[in-house]
């Protein structure tokens, strides 16, 4: 069993010397002992992008991640590169880089290179340009001239690396342990070991905990290298998601009448967040605004829980229990999601509200699945974050609405209904009052959204 | 770059036929007694051209060094552990367990901190830099939420960090004024800037208010605002014997190292400050207390030092924008004509800092009115020193103005455009002396021609487009020129045809080095691949601060001076063998690589030719800039018209900006590209001034609530639209190159221009920012 964090940096490879801290933040390592300043730190809390660095898959993938979110011990076994490994031929500018720098995408520069990591990604990933820039701040140039430029990137077909193979390994240093194993088995051995341990999904959270809050965590066990965690199979009836898998490779399966998950997840962070983020970790977490939750309340899903005692099954809406709180005990890991694909005449929308578009956390989220049947909502599953200590269903604005015709009064009626079913708090995010409004307003901008699905109601991409 | 070649076409007639017309009255010039800079004669050529940047190249690769990322044998990193509490001492720090931490060096408090004087304050002295002049760690006293008590030096960045967190400390507490309603109600002081009051009266505003048949008067309340540039403050420095060299991120290098020697009670010439890129700056990248603290525990510990505060230590040790709550009243005539203007009110500050943000400057020029009263009155708080952010004044100060004047057109049922080329002044409505060129009227009819003005439908909340309420708004902005004592440069022409500038000014982002060699290029008559810009040293020339817009008048006056007497020098070389044999020195120009006459062209020498005869490799000349006098003889602003348009979702509140346009009259621009930069990353600013930026400041315990990049929202991409920029072009004869600086009026305008737009998309005026979805439901 390895005891080295061993990683591809740049195409070479890596080992550490035995004793380095597993929870250091592979962004403190680049730019501390590594050397390698290029990977710049403006936020250490995987808001501003200026650290974006890239893994790089077997597949040939390129998942741009905050590298001050990262820990140490959670790139073992895996190809990283950063701003210092991109090339040109002739050793000159990479032609990512050499396009920014054409259209005067750089002003300071400070963000430049977590820019150059996302368009490199980009360029091989493809999609929405605006996208791929959701997760890199820039307070000088203006976003546009970088818009432009990564419109027009081309991908350079480097190879995909290929990456050593890791077992099941477990790193110390002074007052610390990470387990990083490589087997479901061995992770429940692990986890009734030791309950007290943190569970790291992807650390989009957990990684605050070194990057902002200072902290050494005495006992980490990460949840990467297990493959029944990192898997997702799909059939008809719906999909099951193993629990750390990271929504970029999630986001793929959200077709059909999931499409409007997707599109809620491509809100959830930048690209950079979920290339690490997880589903597992949003329900452990158990966050009362997480933006998945209120989606997997509405839809019905249920998770599968594994221990070294055996597996069961529970209903999200059994899982969470309270602020912060579920029903997880101390030996258990959550093993995958169940998430039922709308049948037949259910359609699903997802809503978030928040005072910035991207990179920014809900003051209000909510998830709807209504049953259409003759002209009347045969059932409604409607679910809010933001509105109390977590994440719940609206069941009083739910009875409004099934068996009411599907006309304006019922939506109306719901909304009126909302009031019994929330108990919003007061913050920077939104008032009560305001939470309260929006969250009703968002029941009748539903019943646009079936019966009118030719009204403009979003504007992106201005 | 099409749409500025356009904009440059449009309004090209207008700039020429103007810019005789002002060079032919110009009476006086920046250098007073003096002609126009020369270069504004030369319309082709350099000046203006959209060159890239210089340095975005070595940016893209990450080969650019910022101030944390200097590598020093020994170096250790250091981590600092801040106050909970207001006001009060220090009654106990248990160390124990940091300093028993893994890697620790160091831990430095109060009771180990070598003896230092406080910082020079900002602006009290030519080169005082200092944000606060309070003790560093000299004593148990805590005066703001957030003071450094203790900085821990260890191995790693990762090291120091922790065993900084393992710190408790236990105070005494002590009563702090931390509620704003709390301070005002102990009195106020009215405010003083730049040794001036913030507060004038001309007639008897409030008198004329009363009478006037048409009148509005509310009041506008503007938050706490950080700089948050993505670069944190950072400094990499390291003593050799009583000689300090800091690699800093710095907008002030001269400042810096004159006040550091004060500090430390070394002489001046004993620090020097590099500070090659700065990852952004607007205001905030001076001398607070982690430079200070960076070299008193190198001190102590006889090694390097490398301090890089986190974002939270950023929110926690440097201040920003204050507060404010500002009443302005207009009376007008039926027909428009402002009888008064009455703008004052309240900010918050310290007892120890310069700046009472001065939110009434941009209302001293901008309108011609029978009376006037303007007042900033200062409620003192024990809270972090507040300081300038971007257009400081300006900033917050067109928010409420053109807000009220957005109201009065309402009310008069007038045209906003119309109504503010009404009250268009002739001379400086305060000082009395003539504009040195103002052409905001022509922005305003540009502006409103491209941005399709008038098809703005009055009523506020008669547009919709689905769920969304669509309006259009517009604002006046405006910023002062400055140019500030103290600049000087080195110009080494070489006899291969180079030059070399030596100039300690700065690079954050502005684009000040492609720029200004641009100007230099054209000025010696060389291609631009043969200037090169060396800046960012305390050791080169000049007292030059990167701030107030003032740097390219700073470094362009210097480096005339340094040309002039590099001509000199050169004709002197060139004899009476040469072509140029007559020729004074205001005779000639810089021409295809050497000296020609203006008149005469054909009367030339090139420089190569001048050094080679007179065996010389090189010619250096120095030489300082003549004292500001241009802004005593003519009133010097900048302005902008900025155009809106909004949209705000009815449903959910959500407030959406879909177009802005940015028309402004800044002087002639020196280069369209960076300049269009800086213009949209201020109007870029101003929307996060207008719909999302603030910090959180809990009156309860005097402590800043959201110090992370997470809840203090700056734009994203998606909150941007596509920015059009216009401007007129017209020199100002009496600035160098014709130019007035732009990097902060962009900001400017825009908060009121958002406003307005919202008020016409909805009918709801929010007078309080930023204006959120939940102020809009």
């Amino acid at each position: 069993m390895s005891d080295r964090i061993g990683f591809l940096l740049n195409g070479a490879p890596v080992s550490l010397p035995a004793g380095t801290s597993p929870t250091m933040t592979l962004l403190d390592w680049l730019r501390g002992p590594a050397g390698l300043t290029g990977t710049k730190e403006g936020c250490a809390e995987g808001d501003c992008g200026a650290c974006t660095v890239v893994l790089e898959a077997a597949d040939g993938g390129r998942a741009p991640i905050n590298a001050c979110l990262a820990m140490l011990g959670q790139m073992h076994g895996r190809a990283i590169r950063t701003v210092e490994g991109l090339r040109g031929e002739e050793g000159g500018p990479h032609p990512v880089q050499r396009r920014l720098a054409e259209a005067d995408a750089t002003q300071c520069g400070f963000c430049t290179p977590g820019i150059v990591m996302a368009a490199w990604a980009q360029a091989r990933e493809g999609g929405d340009p605006h996208e791929a820039l959701a997760g890199n701040l820039c307070r000088c140039t203006g976003y546009r001239p970088i818009l432009d430029a990564l419109a027009a990137m081309q991908d350079d077909r480097a190879p995909p690396p290929v990456l050593p193979v890791a077992g099941t390994a477990c790193f110390t240093a002074e007052g610390q342990v990470f387990h990083h194993p490589a087997s479901l088995a061995e992770l429940l051995r692990l986890r009734a070991a030791h309950p007290a341990a943190l569970l790291l999904a992807g650390g989009t959270d957990l990684g605050l905990l070194a990057s902002e809050h200072r902290q050494r965590p005495a006992a980490v066990i990460a949840l990467d290298a297990v493959p029944e965690l990192q898997a997702c199979t799909g059939d008809a009836a719906g999909l099951s998601i193993g629990a750390a898998l990271p929504y970029g490779r999630l986001l793929p399966w959200l077709d059909g009448g999931l499409a409007p998950f997707a599109a809620l997840l491509r809100r959830l962070g930048s690209r950079q967040i979920r290339s690490l983020g997880t589903l597992g970790g949003n329900l452990g977490t158990a966050s009362p605004i997480g933006d998945a939750l209120p989606v997997l309340l509405a839809l019905g899903a249920g998770l599968r829980i594994a221990s070294a005692r055996g597996e069961r099954a529970c209903a999200v809406e059994e899982f969470l229990t309270g602020y912060r709180r579920t029903t997880l005990a101390p030996d258990e890991v959550i093993l995958a999601i169940r998430l039922p694909r709308p049948a037949a005449g259910e359609i699903l929308v997802c809503e978030k509200l928040s005072k910035r578009h991207d990179q920014d956390i809900a003051a209000v989220s909510g998830a709807f699945l209504l049953r259409v049947e003759a002209g009347r909502v045969a059932a409604a599953r409607l679910a809010f974050g933001g509105m109390g200590p977590m994440a719940a269903r609206a069941r009083a604005a739910e009875a409004a609405l099934t068996g009411a015709p599907l006309a304006r009064p019922a939506f109306e009626a719901a909304a009126a209904a909302l009031a019994q079913d929330v108990a919003p708090l007061s913050d920077w995010r939104g008032s009560a009052a305001y939470r309260l409004a929006a969250a009703q307003g968002l029941l009748r901008r539903l019943h646009w959204r079936i019966a009118r699905p030719d009204l403009p109601l979003e504007v992106h991409a201005l | 770059m099409s749409i500025l070649e356009n904009a440059k076409q449009t309004v090209q007639g207008a700039a020429q036929a103007a810019m005789k017309k002002a060079i032919a009255l110009a009476p006086d010039s920046w250098l007073p007694g003096g002609q126009p800079d020369p270069l504004i004669r030369q319309q082709h050529g350099l000046i203006g051209a959209p060159v890239s940047r210089l340095d975005g190249p070595l940016k893209v690769r990450g080969q650019a060094p910022f101030a944390a990322e200097f590598p020093l044998d020994g170096m250790v990193y250091a981590a600092i552990a801040f106050s909970a509490v207001a006001k009060g001492r220090i009654a106990a720090l248990d160390l124990a367990a940091a300093e028993a931490a893994p890697g620790v060096v160091l831990v430095m408090t109060h009771a180990n901190t070598p003896r230092l004087q406080p910082m020079p304050l900002f602006l009290t002295a030519e080169k005082a830099a200092g944000g606060d002049d309070l003790p560093v760690m000299q004593d148990d006293r805590i005066h703001w939420n957030g003071q450094p008590i203790a900085v821990v030096l260890a191995e790693t960045q990762e090291q120091a960090d922790h065993a900084s967190s393992l710190i408790r400390a236990t105070y005494e507490a002590e009563p702090a004024t931390i509620a704003f309603a709390e301070a005002k109600a102990q009195g106020t002081e009215p405010g003083q800037f730049m040794g001036q009051p913030l507060k004038l009266e001309k007639g008897d505003a409030e008198a004329a208010l009363a009478a006037s048949p048409v009148s509005v008067d509310a009041t506008y309340v503007t938050p706490r605002h950080n700089h948050n540039p993505i670069e944190p403050h950072a400094a990499t420095l390291a003593w050799d014997g009583d000689r300090l060299l800091l690699h800093d991120a710095s907008q002030a290098v001269a400042h810096t190292a004159w006040s550091l020697a004060q500090v430390f009670g070394i002489e001046e010439k004993q620090v020097r400050v590099t500070s090659p890129f700065v990852g952004g700056g607007f205001g905030s990248k001076t001398l607070w207390q982690h430079q200070v603290l960076g070299a008193a525990a190198a001190k102590l510990a006889g090694r390097p030092v490398r301090i890089a505060l986190s974002r939270e230590g950023m929110h926690r040790m440097i201040g920003g924008r204050t507060l404010t709550e500002q009443r302005v009243a207009i009376g007008a005539q039926p027909d428009g004509r402002f009888e008064a203007i009455i703008h004052t009110g309240t900010v918050a500050m310290t007892r120890h800092n310069a700046l009472p943000e001065p939110f009434i400057l941009p209302t001293r020029s901008a309108y011609a009115a029978g009376s006037l009263k303007l007042d900033v009155e200062v409620a003192y708080m024990d809270m972090l020193a507040n300081t300038f952010m971007r257009a400081p004044g300006e900033a917050v100060g067109t928010f409420a103005l053109e807000c009220a004047i957005d109201e009065l057109a309402a009310k008069l049922g007038m045209d906003p455009v119309e109504l503010r080329i009404r009250n268009e002044p002739e001379r400086d409505p305060v000082e009395g002396t003539p504009f040195s060129a103002r052409h905001i009227v022509e922005a305003w009819r540009a502006g409103a021609e491209r941005f399709g003005w008038s098809r703005r439908n009055p009523t506020p909340g008669a547009v919709r487009d689905g769920e969304w309420l669509v309006g259009l708004g517009c604002a006046t902005a405006t910023y002062p020129y400055y140019r500030m004592p103290g600049g000087a440069a080195r110009l080494t022409l070489t006899r291969d045809g180079r030059v070399r500038v030596e100039i300690a000014a700065h690079e954050m982002g502005m684009g000040t080095a492609t720029a200004q060699s641009q100007v230099v290029a054209e000025r010696l008559g060389l291609p631009l691949e043969a200037v090169s810009f060396a800046y960012g040293d305390s050791s080169l020339p000049g007292v030059v601060l990167a701030g107030g817009s003032q740097q390219t008048a700073a470094i362009g006056a210097a480096v005339a001076a340094a040309h002039r007497v590099l001509v000199a020098e050169l004709l002197q070389l060139a004899g009476n063998d040469s072509p140029l044999a007559g020729l004074k020195p205001e005779e000639v120009g810089g021409l295809d690589g050497g000296l020609a006459g203006l008149e005469e062209p054909a009367r030339r020498e090139s420089y190569a030719s001048i050094l080679a005869r007179a065996g010389r490799e090189a010619v250096v000349a120095e030489a300082s800039a003549p004292p500001p006098l241009e802004t005593q003889h003519w009133s010097m602003h900048s302005h902008g018209a900025m155009f809106c348009e909004a949209r705000v979702n009815r449903i959910t509140g959500e407030p959406r900006i879909s177009r802005f346009l940015g028309s402004m009259d800044c002087g002639r621009i020196l280069n369209a590209k960076t300049a269009a930069s800086q213009f949209r990353g201020g109007i870029i600013m101003g929307l996060g001034l207008a719909l999302m930026e603030e910090t959180q400041f809990d009156e309860r315990k005097g402590r800043i609530m959201n110090p992370s990049l997470a809840e203090y929202h700056v734009p994203v991409h998606m909150d941007v639209p596509e920015i059009d920029v216009i401007w007129t072009d017209i020199p100002d004869p009496h600035a160098p190159m014709g130019a007035r600086g732009v990097g902060e009026i962009g900001i400017t305008g825009t908060g009121a221009a958002v406003a307005n737009a919202i008020f016409n998309a909805t009918g709801r005026r929010v007078r309080d920012l930023p204006i959120t979805l939940d102020k809009l439901l």
